[in-house]
């Protein structure tokens, strides 16, 4: 095992992470929502996900995935619950969304 | 005649924290999970039975396909690929990583159950739903500059 190397990809991927979208994704997610267990685990499962697949496929991932579109989709997702949550849940103290 | 109204209101506004605060741990988080605020906390008195395997379920999945797609092709993954190129030993840049993204999902999701617990679920909605305009918006960004 390469210790260094170990150290070197958690450091650098823990620095880049912190505050990075994803990390407010699940601040807001497990704010909203009942369960923290649930959204620590898709949370967690899902960027897992993404790192196995850029360490496995290097860049092949780009062409198997269309990113920009995928991303497209993904901000358009996120606007729509923000919205929901902004303007049209005022009068139910919990919603059950997200 | 005109202050009478005001300052009844502003009385019960000032009696109604009382009513949860001095309660101290064991009956405070009970409290708290009566109010729906926070279901499911780490002790097992609280009612995590509440809330059905199928709901959790499917929290799991939004919340993974939310930031899976979210963090595809983000820096982070760009820079495991290289790392990861670089070195030639990809499963050591796996454990590293995953070990970082799961250290870091953890801290944000404590960071948002504890910021639910401290405000009240109107500011908390508006708080979210910032928040993940602001993740789209950053999302937007990342398609137009690319």
């Amino acid at each position: 095992m390469d210790w260094n190397l170990l150290g070197l990809s958690f450091v650098t991927v823990f620095l880049s992470e912190l505050g990075d979208k994803s990390q407010l994704a699940a601040i807001a997610l497990s704010g909203n929502s009942k369960s923290l267990r649930a959204v620590f685990f898709g949370a967690a499962a899902a960027l897992l996900l993404a790192s196995f697949l850029g360490v496995m496929l290097g860049e092949g991932v780009s062409q198997i995935l269309p990113t920009r579109w995928v991303k497209a989709i993904a901000a358009v997702g996120f606007a729509v619950m923000a919205i929901r949550l902004l303007w049209f849940e005022e009068h139910s103290p919990e919603s059950e969304e997200v | 005649m005109k202050l009478s109204s005001p300052a009844p209101s502003l009385l019960i506004s000032e009696l109604e924290p009382p009513k949860r605060l001095p309660l101290y741990p064991p009956s405070n988080t009970k409290e708290i999970a009566e109010n729906g605020l926070n279901e499911e906390c780490s002790q097992p008195s609280t009612p995590s039975e509440l809330l059905s395997h199928r709901q959790e379920i499917e929290i799991f999945f939004s919340t993974f396909f939310t930031i899976f797609v979210a963090e595809l092709g983000d820096k982070t993954q760009v820079t495991t690929m290289l790392i990861s190129a670089e070195s030639q030993a990809p499963w050591v840049v796996f454990v590293g990583a995953g070990a970082a993204l799961i250290a870091t999902s953890l801290l944000g999701v404590l960071l948002g159950r504890w910021l639910a617990s401290r405000v009240s679920p109107r500011v908390l909605e508006t708080a979210t739903g910032t928040i993940l305009l602001i993740v789209s918006i950053l999302l937007l960004w990342d398609v137009v500059s690319a």
